[in-house]
């Protein structure tokens, strides 16, 4: 059954009080062909595909924004907020990771919001780097009570750059993967959760995003991999994912850790898939 | 200009993080630009590249905003007040891209290659996309941009000078480096902590390499090597490391990585 399109602005709530706002950006040309090169009938039908950027607005007595949509989202994630705060205060700025499809709108938001909490990995080293030394710190001991809301700071386990954090939400039960478990979807799709959607999601199009971000998958020893996984798996079973790059999961979280097993297995043995 | 030298002297600024001339030669045409960060007892690089060219000078990379206004000053001298007539982004990590606007409010539009990723989303939208593998013409200079095998993003492109054959590895081939030896390349370092210095860069800012099979990895390098013979390898948060020190360089690096492996297991 067709879906109906999800009317602008682009955010919805998607758990209680966990605010989703998307950036689908422009349709990726050659990962659609890839995929359809593949049989994934549902990349075709002339339909775009996105490789998104999320970010979520977190709302309980205080508010709390992990990542900040890219540079070209800047205007979509300010309205974004104005709509969901409707005149209340941003309490707290989180960002996941200093990397600029992330953190790209920090200036302007917090130009807009100079009562927000700047919020940073406590990981790494470099954080003047990032004019990031002034930010309140996060790490796996932390926690922040928005009121209603209770927030962990769990160690990033699959990452790119050293200065990175994961969060979790304890009310809900969500873990939100920043850029692991983000997967390709296609017009139609945009801010649905994996549960609303037609297609399954299957290894082919976690692989399409995996081998492109996750280069260094190719290099991996694949059975130290899956035991990483796996403690993920032990650790946060039963949790609803939020990835920055991908739908929301909230039914069957536990299906997506055995894919993902799947997925570098299958980049360690034929490369990186190309770039987004 | 000086050449990165056994000894070279170290002239301190009020952060004690600064080098001595406004550049270094790497080899005839290219030449280093650097700021250091203090990391613990040690410092860590934050480094450009010069090219030169008859056109004019390219930029590889601009820079942390945390040292904008040196470096912007390194590169006026450098460049006797013109400035770069390009720049090329190996990625557009803050450390790299950071000071871009400002370069292009003092010297104007000036071409900007963007690394493998899609610019707008990276925030330049007005800059030319590199892919991986092709070789693009920049002030009528071949460059090749390479898939890297030691990165952070995963936009990070590598750029190989097929004139002076000077790899530009941006996060890769990094080292700290003891205060006082601000100016050394990779090979003057004092001996006794180059292997530290290797190790602990590589644990501290490539967490993913606990993953790896070293053997998978170091093959990469190597394969690389053969296929773009270099003169030189230039870092952006290490010295330069001269064709002479490579092997060297590569022997420790696969003992960082094995020991962040045993480190895990």
């Amino acid at each position: 059954m067709p879906l109906s399109p999800i009317e602008r602005p682009p955010h919805r709530e998607v758990l209680p009080g966990i605010h989703w706002i998307q950036e689908c950006g422009r349709h990726r040309v050659a990962i659609a062909q890839d995929l359809a090169a593949h049989g994934a009938r549902w990349a075709g039908g002339g339909r775009e595909l996105h490789v998104p950027q999320n970010a979520y607005l977190l709302v309980g007595e205080r508010t709390l924004l992990f990542d900040t949509l890219s540079p070209a989202a800047g205007g979509l994630v300010l309205a974004a907020l104005d709509d969901i705060l409707g005149g209340r205060p941003l309490d707290y700025l989180a960002i996941s990771h200093p990397d600029v499809p992330h953190a790209g709108n920090t200036g302007r938001i917090r130009r807009r919001h100079p009562e927000a909490r700047l919020v940073a990995p406590r990981a790494g080293e470099t954080h003047a780097l990032y004019h990031l030394d002034d930010a309140l710190h996060v790490g796996p001991h932390d926690v922040i009570d928005l009121g209603g809301l209770t927030l962990r700071f769990p160690e990033a386990t699959f990452l790119d750059a050293a200065l990175h954090t994961w969060m979790c939400e304890e009310t809900t039960r969500t873990l939100f993967t920043v850029d692991w478990l983000g997967f390709p979807h296609v017009s139609g799709e945009c801010l649905r959760r994996t549960d609303e959607i037609e297609a399954e999601i299957d290894v082919d199009r976690l692989e399409a995003f995996h081998s492109r971000v996750m280069f260094w998958f190719q290099y991996v020893d694949v059975d130290r991999v899956r035991a990483a996984t796996d403690a993920l798996a032990r650790e946060f079973g039963g949790y609803h994912l939020a990835p920055a790059h991908g739908l929301v999961v909230r039914e069957d979280p536990e299906r997506y850790f055995q894919l993902m097993n799947e997925v570098v297995r299958r980049v360690a043995e034929s490369g990186r898939g190309g770039v987004l | 200009m000086s050449r990165g030298t056994p000894g070279a002297p170290d002239v301190r600024d009020t952060e004690g993080t600064a080098a001595s001339t406004p550049s270094i030669t790497v080899t005839d045409g290219v030449e280093w630009i650097h700021e250091c960060f203090p990391e613990g007892d040690a410092h860590l690089h934050v480094s450009v590249y010069l090219v030169r060219t008859p056109g004019g000078d390219i930029l590889i990379d601009s820079g942390s905003f945390h040292h904008r206004d040196r470096v912007a000053a390194r590169i006026r001298e450098a460049t006797a007040g013109a400035g770069p007539r390009a720049l090329i982004l190996s990625h557009s990590d803050y450390p790299h891209s950071g000071n871009i606007p400002a370069l292009r409010s003092e010297w104007g539009d000036f071409e900007i290659v963007a690394s493998c990723a899609d610019p707008e989303i990276q925030g330049l939208p007005y800059a030319r996309r590199s892919r991986i593998g092709e070789t693009l013409e920049v002030l009528g200079r071949p460059f090749t941009f390479l898939d890297p095998p030691l990165a952070d993003r995963s936009h990070t492109t590598w750029i190989y000078d097929r004139v002076s054959r000077v790899l530009f590895v941006a996060d890769g081939f990094a080292t700290l480096h003891p205060p006082g030896a601000c100016d050394r390349f990779w090979g003057a370092l004092p001996a006794a902590g180059r292997a530290a210095g290797v190790a602990e860069f590589h644990r501290q800012t490539l967490r993913w390499l606990r993953y790896v099979d070293p053997e998978r990895l170091m093959d990469a390098l190597v394969r690389l090597f053969e296929t773009h013979p270099v003169v030189a390898v230039a870092p952006i948060h290490g010295p330069p490391i001269e064709v002479a020190d490579l092997d060297a360089y590569l022997a420790m690096l696969g003992d960082a990585v094995r020991a962040i492996v045993r480190r895990q297991t």
